[in-house]
């Protein structure tokens, strides 16, 4: 019986330890009641990462009301995470960082709270101070939704040396075209150098086909992916993979980039870290390349600073967020360290952001106007099918008819199951 | 079973406080099972009743759920026109085929070390760790490591061989750097499992056998393979299953290309469940209902054709 | 007799020679990549041996990230896993024991019903049973990684092939001399049972350990994360910073693998079920 009754206690203080160990947590389990705190959700993971921290603990040094706490999360976790938290009514975050395409569907959700009403007290936070195209982002019904943190392009990087070598003129207007490349292509192939490298197809194919006057929506509500301009596009570049102007199946772009083998490379401004590591790589930084130079495209994309409805952010709570929100559109020069484009016009007055590289985009008026972003309410469905058969098409993998016909149809399907149209 | 209980009751005279102890016999076994069938029933059958229940609504996971019936299991199980219907078909297709390449090596290829290690060779720990070893790494960075040893540009698969091939790009190399990987990754714990499978195998048999004039192969057919014969079909069946819910190596190795030859079942379920457009959990949910319901049939089919007849 | 048992073993070892030569290679590459600037990795084509060793990947995923708490990350998957194991140990032994050597209404039914459940693929209870765990208020602590593993049937089964081995005699004399069931369960099925409870118990561990879709789902709090979900922000959204991830990989993979290399010898070693050996 003694034992018996050892035993038993053994059990049971096994039980109890693994109880005792959710005292030690419950306490911070719900960091959001934590009132003076604002949960901040961003997908900066990474290198990324340390520039927001620095902006963080550089605004939380100036001891405001309410701190702001950074939590950057995968960002596949993090769309995962917000429907099932915003449900839940429970651990939602004060704060978050969404794409500018989610943000429709976001609305249409019924998952965000206006920031009407709570601007009258930051009037700069307005229009005038902000780039056009994230600006507009986050006008819906009438409300403002969402306030921009930064505008990031697919624009292109070049290796100097082999520009000078190959395509010496390319860059006096600093607009390249495809036809500049082809012509550079003739040259560099012998020795074995690719005029251009495909890395991403989603914003390429996006640029060129808008560039030929196409657009993934014609009303906001349905998909034109199959469209003749569709199929021109992409037989467009897949004309550079026939010619053997570019690279095979399976070669990874950017590294040949960085290993001197490639004159034009169309990557995203936020790759410079990246393009860093490589310490005698001389790199500069221009438009996406265009097919002529009556309608530049630069595909672009934007974080938002958006607010999940949630009840345990009060009216001051609010404040404190948006508080934090203007002091980043005065100090957005941290975030463009990080190879970004802040949003905040404000961040053209400081002498550093001027001399970063991907500033050009920003510093004249012109340019900010090529800046699109492809907002469409499913924008989500077009972009998963074009990751899928974007290489498969260029390399000849599937008819690129079938391809886009096949899209077309996988997209309109997901959105028949939308019931809230 | 009652009969039994009485029997031993009448049998032992010293157990005469017995018939206090018979309602204790009733509740005991449930002392027993009890705790695991708690947890079981909170932490896995509710939320898996509640997930078919997602099969029969249409909910984008953030606002309220739709009750539409047999809607989504006439899509994809009926509607030719469907692209649904097509995920269901192509995924399926892929994800048996996953099966059946990658089932027989990781149940063989294991059975052949452990053997191999059964005959207690010089190094063996050093073997046993080393075969180990990759089930330790997590999956993503397997698949690191194998993108990186099958990259075209840089690979030492390119280089040795010299060839130009996209490995993970291209069919049939696709399937077979999947299984490759897989068999790779995965053979760690069937090894274990044999292994102290084949360590309770007594002696006496094998001596018996030697003395009988048996070779190796007989003994590894004639006594080996019956004695393990529970284990075996465990291993089987379990290796099926985890098969069967492959996910992570054709996302990350083959993208699921080349043109979705790769994709599986449970890659378009977590597609519509959580990709970058809205949420379709009522699809993704009938689709696992279905994935779920196959790899039942296919288990029990294991389990009738495999196991021991009594 | 000597003869025949050598030829044998050489046999074995050369058959695992040349599989260890193919097992090994990946293996020594991952070892050897963590050791070059990534540089190096992604544009000197492709090397075996580093042309520079660096430890920088290391010191990077170790020290400079501020915003990575790698210790507490450790503590957590330690606290994580050991719980689980625990926990897992516990349960399966009692509940195996109950379905081999207990009988009651309707056993073989239920255990047949318990397996069959498992063969649903886990995606189709992900959410609901987040909202379970929502309510319960585990989401951000440590229950919610732990308790959920626990409940697989499988360890169960395995569990229940080995007790099935044991003969039913020695139960039956205990019972005999006066034992009640739990004693018999815990004096003589429980020792006879190490070997397989040592390899549920590693593979249990070894499961909550590399375990990241759970906890990245559970944890919002960066410093509660276990290191396997932990270690992945290390990596930034959209370039892939291989010698990192290697490097990254190789330190979450060392406790799991001093687990094994301790409990090896427990499982391995000779464990005689049949009849005619002492229990």
């Amino acid at each position: 019986m003694k034992k018996r009754l050892s035993a038993i206690l053994s059990l049971l203080l096994v039980f109890g330890l693994i109880f005792a160990l959710s005292g030690c947590s419950s306490s911070s389990s719900s960091s959001t009641s934590n009132s003076k705190e604002i949960v901040f959700w961003n997908p900066f993971t990474g290198p990324d990462g340390k520039n927001m921290q620095n902006m963080i603990d550089a605004y939380n040094k100036t001891k405001p009301e309410y701190k702001v706490k950074n939590i950057s999360l995968k960002e596949a976790d993090m769309y995962a995470k917000i429907p099932t938290v915003v449900n839940s009514g429970k651990n939602i975050p004060d704060l978050t960082i969404v794409h500018a395409e989610r943000i429709k569907q976001f609305v249409a959700q019924g998952m965000l709270t206006p920031y009407d009403g709570y601007l009258s007290d930051f009037p700069e936070i307005k229009a005038e101070n902000y780039i056009k195209a994230g600006w507009d982002i986050g006008d819906l019904d009438g409300k403002r939704y969402s306030v921009p943190l930064d505008v990031h392009s697919y624009v292109m990087y070049y290796n100097k040396k082999l520009v000078e070598k190959y395509a010496p003129h390319a860059l006096d207007d600093n607009i390249v075209t495809f036809d500049e490349i082809r012509a550079a292509g003739e040259q560099s192939m012998k020795d074995g150098i690719r005029p251009i490298t495909l890395s991403w197809m989603k914003p390429i194919f996006l640029s060129i086909y808008n560039q030929m006057g196409g657009d993934i929506t014609s009303d906001g509500e349905k998909p034109t992916l199959y469209t003749d301009t569709a199929v021109k596009a992409m037989e467009f570049i897949k004309s550079f993979v026939d010619d053997k102007l570019t690279n095979k199946d399976g070669e990874d772009a950017t590294q040949l980039f960085k290993s001197g083998k490639v004159i034009f490379e169309p990557e995203g401004i936020w790759m410079q870290n990246t393009m860093n590591e490589v310490k005698n790589l001389d790199w500069g930084l221009t438009n996406f390349p265009q097919i002529s130079t009556d309608k530049v495209v630069n595909w672009s994309s934007s974080h938002q600073f958006v607010l999940f409805n949630s009840k345990a952010r009060d009216k001051k709570k609010t404040e404190g967020v948006v508080k934090f929100i203007d002091w980043v559109r005065q100090n957005s020069i941290y975030w463009a360290e990080a190879g970004q484009n802040p949003a905040a016009l404000a961040t053209l007055e400081n002498d550093k952001y001027q001399s970063l590289p991907q500033s050009f985009l920003i510093k004249d008026p012109n340019e900010q106007k090529t800046l699109k972003i492809f907002d469409y309410k499913y924008n989500g469905y077009v972009a998963d099918e074009i990751d899928k058969i974007g290489f498969d098409s260029i390399f000849g993998k599937i008819k690129i008819e079938d391809a886009l016909k096949k899209s077309q149809k996988t997209i309109e399907d997901k959105i028949a199951q939308d019931s809230h149209k | 079973m009652m009969n039994t209980q009485l029997n031993e009751v009448t049998v032992s005279p010293t157990l005469v406080k017995k018939p206090v102890k018979k309602r204790h016999w009733n509740l005991s076994p449930y002392l027993y099972i009890g705790p695991h069938l708690i947890l079981f029933l909170i932490f896995f059958l509710a939320p898996t009743i509640y997930g078919i229940y997602i099969s029969f609504t249409n909910w984008d996971l953030v606002n309220k759920a739709d009750f539409v019936g047999l809607a989504n299991y006439k899509e994809i199980l009926f509607n030719h026109e469907s692209t649904f219907y097509d995920q269901l078909h192509t995924g399926l297709f892929n994800t048996f085929k996953f099966v059946l390449f990658t089932v027989p090596a990781c149940v063989v290829v294991p059975l052949l070390l452990a053997a191999g290690l059964h005959a207690k060779p010089v190094g063996k720990n050093i073997f046993q760790a080393l075969f180990y070893a990759p089930t330790l790494i997590s999956v993503s960075a397997v698949m690191i490591i194998w993108s990186m040893l099958f990259n075209v540009t840089y690979g030492p698969i390119t280089s040795y061989f010299h060839t130009e091939t996209n490995w993970v790009g291209v069919q049939p190399y696709a399937w077979i750097t999947l299984v490759i990987v897989t068999v790779w990754w995965c053979i760690g714990g069937n090894m274990v499992i044999y292994q102290a499978a084949l360590n309770g195998i007594s002696k006496d048999l094998y001596e018996a056998a030697s003395i009988d004039g048996a070779g190796s192969i007989q003994k590894f057919f004639k006594i080996t393979l019956p004695s393990m014969k529970n284990q075996l079909l465990y291993r089987i069946v379990i290796t099926t299953v985890a098969q069967f819910n492959v996910y992570g190596q054709p996302l990350m190795l083959t993208k699921g290309g080349p043109t979705s030859t790769t994709t599986v079942l449970l890659m378009y379920i977590r597609g519509n469940a959580f990709g970058t457009g809205q949420s379709i959990a009522g699809i993704a949910s009938a689709m696992a209902v279905i994935l779920g319901l196959c790899i039942m049939v296919v288990a029990a089919i294991q389990f009738f054709f495999l196991r021991e007849r009594n | 007799m000597l003869k025949k048992k050598s030829g044998s073993k050489i046999v074995a070892f050369l058959f695992l020679l040349l599989m260890a030569i193919i097992w090994i290679f990946p293996l020594l590459y991952t070892v050897f990549s963590s050791f070059k600037p990534e540089e190096d990795i992604q544009t000197k084509g492709f090397t075996f041996l580093p042309i520079h060793w660096v430890m920088v990947n290391y010191q990077e995923v170790l020290f400079h990230n501020t915003s990575a708490p790698l210790a507490k990350w450790f503590m957590n998957s330690v606290i994580i896993a050991v719980s689980q194991t625990l926990l897992v140990l516990v349960i399966v032994s009692l509940a195996a024991f109950g379905y081999t050597r207990l009988k009651f209404k309707g056993k073989n039914a239920l255990f047949l019903f318990l397996m069959a459940t498992m063969m649903f693929p886990s995606v189709v209870n992900l959410i609901p049973l987040y909202k379970i765990i929502d309510s319960l208020g585990w989401v951000n602590s440590y229950l919610a990684a732990i308790v959920p593993g626990a409940v697989g049937v499988f360890n169960i089964f395995l569990v229940r092939q080995f007790m099935t081995g044991i003969p039913k005699e020695f139960d039956e004399s205990a019972k005999v001399d006066g034992a009640s069931d739990f004693q018999i369960f815990i004096k003589i099925i429980l020792p006879l049972i190490k070997p397989v409870l040592t390899v549920v118990a590693l593979f249990t561990f070894t499961g909550a350990w590399n375990d990241f879709l759970w906890p990245s789902i559970v944890f919002n709090d960066v410093d509660k994360m276990p290191i396997t979900p932990g270690l992945q922000l290390l990596q930034g959204m959209y370039a892939m910073d291989v010698g990192h991830a290697l490097a990254a990989a190789l330190i979450a993979l060392l406790p799991t693998f001093l687990l094994y290399l301790f409990t090896q010898k427990y499982f391995v070693e000779s464990l005689s079920l049949s009849s005619g050996v002492k229990g």
